[in-house]
């Protein structure tokens, strides 16, 4: 099976910790994607399958034209059934390769805090990966103090499958991430407090291209 | 593995250890054990799920899993039970395959048929009497509901709400093939006999 390029820019969505959820997620997925391709995941603990599920459609139809990918958080049912992209798990999940057994053609990517649980999500079968937090974020904190570039560089180095860097990711830090092994960032406040976010997203985009 | 009278489901509650909680009710009797916790993680579930699932096998009984499809899948459960507000149950038995289990809750007629046009192997219709186990919205239906339904559905009607040893006798006359429990069963002093009795309620009923 051939997987599609990933993007290199990873966004995660959480409506809870934003003002206007309904309106703004819809609007934030068009204006991201229109502008260069990224991976969407949704984030969104709080809402019923039902509604998970036409969220998910309705954000794939916004999607459409654009290399950009859509992930579900944790819920390969409703990616399946909405035919959607990948889903992501926490560092504590049920293993991937039990997951690959049901569906074997999704991307399937994890959430890592370490470099041992690195290594074993690669060897489960993981995709790629997401390591942090690289940098202080307070929505972070819960996951203790940020790990810092140099980490980042040795799970980079240690496993072969891309890993993006989260926490307290800017334009302006996303090359020091690159340069440290990174296949790429992900983000979310940056997209919500940013006040032009076509420039942020343009800065992203040089960052990441060079 | 059949839903037939008299059928007991026992569905985990949210506070206790669901896996003792299943173990108790299935040496009482109940033929299927539902899986349900809706602030568990993912990683939770699924050991929970993977433990339940052996449990059943040893007793012979269906063992399913409440919304989560993903960990009915990944955990390689009976099936699957599904709300209104959950995936719609027409992808939920594609996903399935036709051998698994799809069960729907419903509160009427017109939703029971809808579930068993699209693919359901039984209905949950509830509530019948007033319940506090889950945070429910409107009347209790009664038993007149449970006749309604069951005469005019294809597949197996388990009553689920406020249900008792002392009304489960009426809700099996009224025409269920079943019942589904939580907090009768999970605040009982001894769980097992508060199982075993519920069923020899229902048994007595139809002797």
């Amino acid at each position: 099976m051939t997987k599609r390029t990933l993007p290199r820019l990873y966004m995660v969505s959480n409506s809870l910790e934003r003002p206007y959820p309904a309106k703004e997620l819809p609007e934030l997925v068009r204006q991201l994607t229109a502008q260069l391709p990224v991976i969407v995941q949704l984030r969104e603990k709080h809402l019923d399958a039902r509604t998970l599920y036409e969220l998910t459609l309705y954000l794939q139809s916004l999607m459409h034209d654009s290399d950009s990918l859509l992930f579900l958080n944790e819920r390969l049912d409703i990616t399946l059934a909405a035919g959607a992209d990948g889903t992501h798990f926490p560092e504590k999940s049920c293993p991937i390769e039990k997951i690959r057994t049901v569906a074997p053609g999704m991307l399937l990517g994890k959430s890592t805090h370490s470099l041992q649980s690195a290594l074993s999500a690669e060897e489960e079968g993981a995709d790629y990966l997401i390591f942090g937090p690289i940098f202080d974020t307070p929505l972070k904190r819960r996951y203790g103090s940020p790990m810092g570039l140099e980490k980042l560089e040795k799970v980079s180095r240690n496993v072969s499958i891309p890993v993006f860097a989260i926490g307290g990711i800017t334009p302006e830090n996303t090359r020091q991430c690159m340069d440290h092994g990174a296949y790429g960032i992900a983000a979310l406040s940056i997209f919500h407090v940013t006040t032009n976010l076509a420039v942020t997203l343009e800065n992203f985009k040089i960052a990441l291209d060079q | 593995m059949q839903i037939k009278r008299p059928f007991l489901c026992y569905i985990t509650a949210d506070n206790l250890c669901p896996v003792e909680q299943s173990e108790k009710a299935l040496e009482g009797g109940a033929r299927m054990i539902q899986l349900r916790n809706k602030g568990a993680s993912g990683s939770d579930l699924y050991d929970w799920a993977v433990r339940i699932r052996k449990l059943c096998r040893i007793h012979d009984a269906i063992f399913i899993v409440n919304d989560r499809l993903d960990v009915a899948l990944t955990a390689n459960a009976d099936g699957v039970h599904l709300g209104q507000r959950d995936l719609p149950a027409h992808l939920a038995r594609t996903l399935l395959g036709k051998e698994k289990i799809l069960g729907i809750s419903v509160s009427s007629l017109a939703e029971a048929e809808i579930a068993v046009r699209a693919g359901c192997d039984y209905v949950g219709l509830g509530h019948i009497y007033p319940t506090f186990s889950k945070q429910k919205t409107g009347r209790p239906l009664g038993t007149a509901c449970i006749t309604e339904v069951s005469q005019n559905l294809s597949v197996p009607v388990i009553a689920i709400g406020g249900i008792t040893a002392s009304n489960a006798g009426d809700v099996i006359r009224a025409g269920a093939t079943g019942i589904a429990v939580i907090s009768t069963v999970a605040e009982a002093p001894d769980p097992r006999k508060a199982t075993s009795e519920l069923i020899q309620n229902m048994r007595s009923c139809l002797q």
